[in-house]
């Protein structure tokens, strides 16, 4: 007997997006559940440390300013509609959240108070300390629990299913616990299962964050748009890649090369360290590249803001200086480089989370959502700023909640066939049963990592690329034969990281395929052998669809473009 | 080496033995003590339930009347140890807030200028005294007895204030000294986890289990008595210890010694000059264990 | 550096579970971490070894454990100081919890504790319209509870909760804290009224193996003081817990010392014949034990106690706030 569970909808992952979308739905009616793979206060959005943007109006603040500087920021492939409603509506979430309980940092008036991140001119960062997402995350969670809405925790998705008419119908899932299959008939999927920094070796994400949200919905057949477009944020540790947050050179930290040259001025000589996150990576690793580092690092100095200062407001990211570098920021600059650290494309999604096009000009799968760095609305473009990314969560998470929430109300009851369950547990059945060789899901891991990290990076060409996508190709028949000693079901962790291995596969697969279709520099994507943004041929967005037989499928969808024209990008 | 001495409310109080066995103890060893008879209870930890500063106002006045002395400061209460380490520690570590204190006892003509060094007999006997001094002193070492080393929490934790890291022989103190005495060391796992006394007449029942649990354990792992540097330790271990067992239909019978009691029975003293018949558990099968191997 | 990972495995899936010990040698730099130790023997060694594990940064609480005998997380754990006295590791799940597998426990029971205290913030209404307006020094020092991970290692270790699984616990305790010292939220007397019953704040048995143990510097004891403070200023109804430390108060400020049968008797209160009547055998055992101070069982005021009461004043007058430092 399969176990059924109904409701109308069903949130995949628990971050901010996912209990955010939850929470709106929640209150526009639905009936609500969350799933998710590690308990909600585990997920990723904690690592968000610096702050979450918005042009308060009320304070003299011009939404305008920050819409722009976003579309600025992602070198004009954002779209710019939705950029709008990002910019417009931050200030009412931002509130919300207030509201709920965040403790954002006051001023000497106890009202909100801000501080200055990258590709900004003005202080427009709402902070709480420098642990900004761990703070919202959990008090979602506060809001999930008076709310009451149902949580299965450690549930991992194995896929998505559709009725007779491809609208999406729920999920086929096993509970990590004890390895039991479950179908989850639900007539609106949100999917909120965050990034898929693992595909790059090192990352600054954590160890949960393998793109299965992306790799869910592409093999349901949804598009994933702007693939291409990965992000190196510019101050990561070396080693394992663990972040420091720009909040850092927000608070005026500076970036110095091996001859203690604040280099940043011969590259962006107004917003110096605070230009976008691309611009700074580039010349670090240029810096490096012509030999003006030391052991492939240029430094991060925050001396000159005096130990109190460090201690008040940049507690935490002096604590893991300490703990992971064994540096206090007060005393020694620290040794950074840029590191993989967001994926800006992601699932396509309309301004209401909706993963398929009620105009029709491209195809998805109706009833299917995404919010958060899972989804391409597209606000980031080519280059996300420093704190859109928890306001994008808030944000989009609750329009796609409200928006599910009055989906589900113009559908049918759900029909599908228990049967779908079978499918998913014979794989994993088959998986088990693979006799454990040398061949490892570690190793191909590792081997996948680093082709991505060496060729997929801040620099990129067309050899290095298709290189790594014989190499994808390899390790994707590697993986249907590689085997676990693990052959039980209560937290077999070798069977969720099997599976997880085969969601980042299709990823590093997508975003070779964008890298290489893309035929210019843009944003994160710079190419050594296309150097300049190219605004007459790819003013656009590339969509990719799972094909079957091989490499996925290409589109393509203009940039919606509203008031700002494309114009030189200097910092 | 001479030491303003802090005896504690309870050496003073409930467990005369522990004041009685130290006087004797210390001539021996080389040290001098000066009885810091003005100074307040710590608070011990109670009173800062209530507000914390007020009790670091009353540490400090102790610590501003040493610096007067100019000796540092000789404990015999891991609890009274704990909590004026850990005043001491914030006082010193932030300096606005030592001023916010000195504002206070100012007006009483006193000033704490954060210099005073406050130490537990246990450590003094390991820093000060040394190994050499103290195993002359010993005439009767404890050869074949077992006993299990018990801290009370304070001596353990939060070991920023008890600056183990400068003191390396802080965290394992009593097991030294045991050895240094002769006995052999039971390790077993309650020995840095707490007596229960802080909750005796909160949670009767919780605080009578942790006594039962520890005493039971170090028993189960063969000692013949247990040792403690800690007097609210002493207080339950030994004076609640059988009706601990009763609550677990069990005669536990594990005699629980002051650690100044065990350094006399090494030095060869009359068990009665130390106080031992003010222990509820009898320390007798103990001292016929010692007498018959000493015999032997 | 040669390094033994001594680790407590579990498999519940075995004819007859049982728990047992499991040695890895392996080679590790002194700076990685006691999760990256893990890591590569789950990843070159034996994949079946379960645990959880995420951010590697101290911040999404997953890799809770005991190394050593005691909890922490393995990621903030280095391999340089888990090998200062040996240069074997033992690792063990956490305690005061279920375990599942290997080092992976059930953290349902502190999820309940967490729900039990309800962790949301109560303001009063109306609402207003634009965000709250609160002291800066109120949300800098709230910061301070917030950075809590709710990682389990607090509870693991604490002594209470292994003789008492009914007691609230510290990460619950500071996380009510969290709401009580809010200046926003509006339900403070019903939360500290629900935290003064058995099993709530006065349980806890200042033992600071949560301060020590607590890997993000939440001090969870010194909340749960900070929790008694409130009570005791908000006059709620008094339990024995709070009238011990008035009691204790009292006494320090009017002798300079304590008296243990004053305090006893004030703490039970002279009408509460049942607990005076428990007392009475104790009495006797320490009156034949003669463990009676020589200036008999109730102690004069110390010299210099007018100087302590001067200072008892003045102390108390000045604006409190609570230091963790």
């Amino acid at each position: 007997m399969t176990t059924v569970h109904t409701y109308d909808v069903l949130v995949i992952g628990a971050g901010l997006a996912g209990m955010r979308s939850a929470i709106a739905a929640h209150e526009h009616g639905a009936t609500v559940a969350v799933l998710t793979k590690v308990h909600p206060v585990r997920s990723h959005s904690n690592a968000a440390q610096g702050g979450i943007n918005a042009a308060l109006t009320d304070r003299g603040d011009k939404w305008e300013d920050h819409a722009f500087e976003t579309v600025k920021g992602s070198d004009y492939l954002g779209d710019q509609d939705a950029v709008e409603i990002l910019a417009q509506e931050a200030g009412n979430d931002i509130i919300a959240l207030e509201h709920m309980g965040v403790i954002f940092n006051r001023n000497d008036e106890g009202r909100l108070g801000t501080r200055r991140f990258g590709g900004q001119k003005r202080a427009r960062t709402f902070f709480v300390s420098d642990f900004t997402g761990q703070a919202m995350l959990h008090v979602l969670f506060e809001q999930i629990l008076q709310a009451n809405i149902p949580i299965y925790e450690e549930w991992f998705v194995t896929s998505i299913i559709k009725d007779d008419d491809g609208k999406c119908a729920g999920v086929v899932a096993f509970e990590i616990r004890t390895g039991r299959f479950a179908l989850f008939k639900a007539k609106a999927v949100i999917l909120a299962a965050g990034g898929l920094g693992r595909v790059y070796e090192p990352s600054t994400n954590a160890l949960i964050c393998t793109g299965d949200g992306m790799a869910l919905a592409y093999r349901a057949g949804a598009p994933l748009m702007d693939m291409e477009m990965v992000q190196y944020h510019p101050t990561t540790l070396k080693g394992k890649g663990l972040l420091i947050s720009e909040a850092a050179r927000g608070e005026g930290a500076y970036l110095l090369n091996s001859d203690g040259e604040r280099f940043m001025e011969r590259y962006a000589p107004n917003m110096m360290e605070l230009a976008s996150r691309d611009v700074v990576s580039r010349a670090e690793q240029l810096e490096i590249n012509e030999g003006r580092g030391v052991n492939g690092c240029v430094f991060l100095d925050c001396r000159h803001l005096g130990k109190a200062f460090i201690n008040d407001r940049l507690r935490q990211i002096n604590e893991e200086a300490k703990t992971f570098a064994n540096i206090d920021l007060a005393e020694e600059p620290i040794p950074i480089r840029p590191g993989m650290h967001y994926q800006m494309g992601g699932i396509k999604t309309d301004v209401d989370g909706r993963c398929w096009d009620i105009q029709l000009h491209w195809k998805g799968v109706p009833g299917l959502f995404a919010a958060g760095e899972t989804a391409c609305v597209s606000l980031h473009g080519g280059n996300r700023l420093g704190a859109n990314s928890l306001l994008d969560t808030v944000v989009f998470g609750r329009r796609a909640g409200k928006c599910a929430a009055d989906y589900v109300k113009t559908v049918n009851a759900i029909n599908v066939s228990e049967a779908l369950v079978d499918i998913d547990h014979d794989l994993v059945t088959s998986i088990l049963r693979r006799p454990s060789h040398e061949d490892t899901i570690a190793k191909i891991r590792l081997e996948m990592g680093q082709i991505m990290n060496r060729h997929l990076s801040v620099f990129r060409e067309q050899e290095g690329m298709t290189n790594a996508q014989q190499v994808i190709h390899t390790l994707k028949h590697r993986w249907n034969t590689v085997g676990i000693t693990d052959k039980g079901h209560v937290f077999n962790t070798g069977l969720v990281n099997t599976l997880e291995l085969g969601f980042m596969l299709d990823c590093a697969e997508t975003i070779i395929m964008g890298a290489l279709t893309r035929k210019e520099s843009r944003g994160a994507h710079f190419r050594t052998d296309y150097l300049d943004r190219n605004d007459d041929n790819w003013l656009k967005h590339i969509l990719l669809y799972h094909s079957t037989n091989g490499a996925p499928d290409v589109d393509y969808l203009p940039v919606r473009i509203t008031q700002w024209q494309p114009q030189p990008r200097v910092y | 080496m001479k030491y303003a001495f802090f005896p504690g409310c309870v050496s003073k109080g409930a467990c005369p033995e522990l004041y009685q066995s130290v006087m004797q103890v210390y001539p021996k060893i080389g040290i001098d003590l000066e009885e810091m008879t003005t100074a307040a209870c710590t608070g011990a930890g109670v009173l800062q339930e209530k507000d914390p500063r007020l009790g670091d106002v009353i540490n400090a006045r102790t610590f501003a009347l040493a610096e007067q002395q100019n000796l540092p400061i000789m404990t015999i209460c891991s609890t009274c140890q704990g909590v004026m380490s850990q005043a001491n520690h914030r006082m010193t570590t932030d300096g606005e807030y030592l001023a916010e204190i000195n504002q206070i006892l100012g007006e009483e003509g006193l000033a704490y200028r954060g210099t005073t060094n406050i130490r537990h007999f246990i450590w003094i006997l390991l820093e000060d005294v040394g190994e050499d001094v103290l195993r002359r002193a010993i005439t009767q070492p404890l050869t074949g007895l077992r006993a299990a080393p018990f801290y009370g929490c304070y001596l353990q934790r939060p070991t920023e204030a008890l600056q183990f890291d400068q003191h390396p022989d802080r965290p394992k103190a009593l097991e030294r000294v045991i050895e240094i005495l002769g006995a052999e060391v039971v390790d077993f796992p309650g020995k840095s986890r707490c007596c229960g006394f802080p909750i005796l007449t909160i949670n009767e029942k919780n605080s009578l289990n942790m006594v039962a649990t520890h005493t039971m354990n170090a028993k189960s792992h063969g000692a013949d008595i247990m040792v403690t540097p800690c007097p609210l330790c002493h207080l339950n271990l030994d004076g609640m210890q059988a009706k601990a067992g009763n609550q677990q239909n069990t005669a536990i019978d594990l005699p629980i010694l002051h650690l100044p009691q065990l350094l006399g029975l090494a030095m060869d003293m009359d068990p009665k000059s130390l106080g031992f018949n003010r222990n509820f558990v009898s320390p007798h099968s103990t001292l016929q264990k010692l007498a018959t191997v000493v015999s032997s | 550096m040669n390094t033994t990972l001594r680790i407590r495995r579990f498999n519940p899936e075995q004819k007859t579970p049982a728990p047992f010990f499991q040695e890895y040698n392996l080679e590790l730099e002194a700076s990685d971490s006691v999760l990256d130790g893990l890591i590569k023997v789950r990843e070159t060694l034996d994949d079946s070894l379960a645990l959880r594990c995420s951010c590697r940064g101290a911040i999404c609480g997953s890799c809770g454990m005991r190394i050593n005998g005691h909890a922490a997380l393995a990621c903030k754990t280095k391999i340089i100081s888990a090998t200062k006295d040996s240069q074997t590791i033992h690792v063990e799940p956490m305690n005061n919890m279920p375990v599942i597998k290997d080092l992976i426990t059930d953290m349902s029971p502190f999820w309940e504790k967490i729900r039990q205290i309800q962790p949301w913030l109560q303001p009063s209404t109306p609402i207003p319209e634009a965000e709250h307006v609160a002291p800066a020094e109120a949300m800098n020092h709230l910061s301070g509870v917030m950075t809590c991970i709710m990682c389990g290692v607090c509870v693991s270790d604490c002594t209470v909760l292994e003789v008492d699984s009914k007691f609230v616990g510290p990460a619950a305790l500071a996380k009510a804290y969290r709401f009580v010292a809010d200046p926003r939220d509006d339900a403070t007397t019903r939360r500290l009224t629900a935290l003064n019953e058995p099993g709530g704040m006065w349980d806890c048995t200042r033992c600071m193996e949560c301060i020590q143990v607590c890997p993000k510097g939440v001090g969870p004891m010194d909340r749960i003081m900070s929790l008694r403070a409130k009570g005791i200023d908000e006059q709620l109804p008094s339990t024995t817990g709070s009238r011990h430390a008035e009691v204790f108060t009292d006494i320090i400020k009017n002798k300079g010392i304590l008296d243990e049968p004053m305090l006893a008797v004030r703490t039970f209160g002279f009408r509460n014949v049942r607990r005076l009547i428990g007392m009475i055998p104790i009495a006797i055992q320490s009156f034949r034990h003669k463990k009676i101070a020589p200036s008999g069982p109730l102690h004069r005021a110390i010299p210099g106690i007018d100087q302590i009461k001067r200072l008892f004043k003045r102390a108390s007058v000045e604006n409190h706030t609570f230091r963790n430092k």
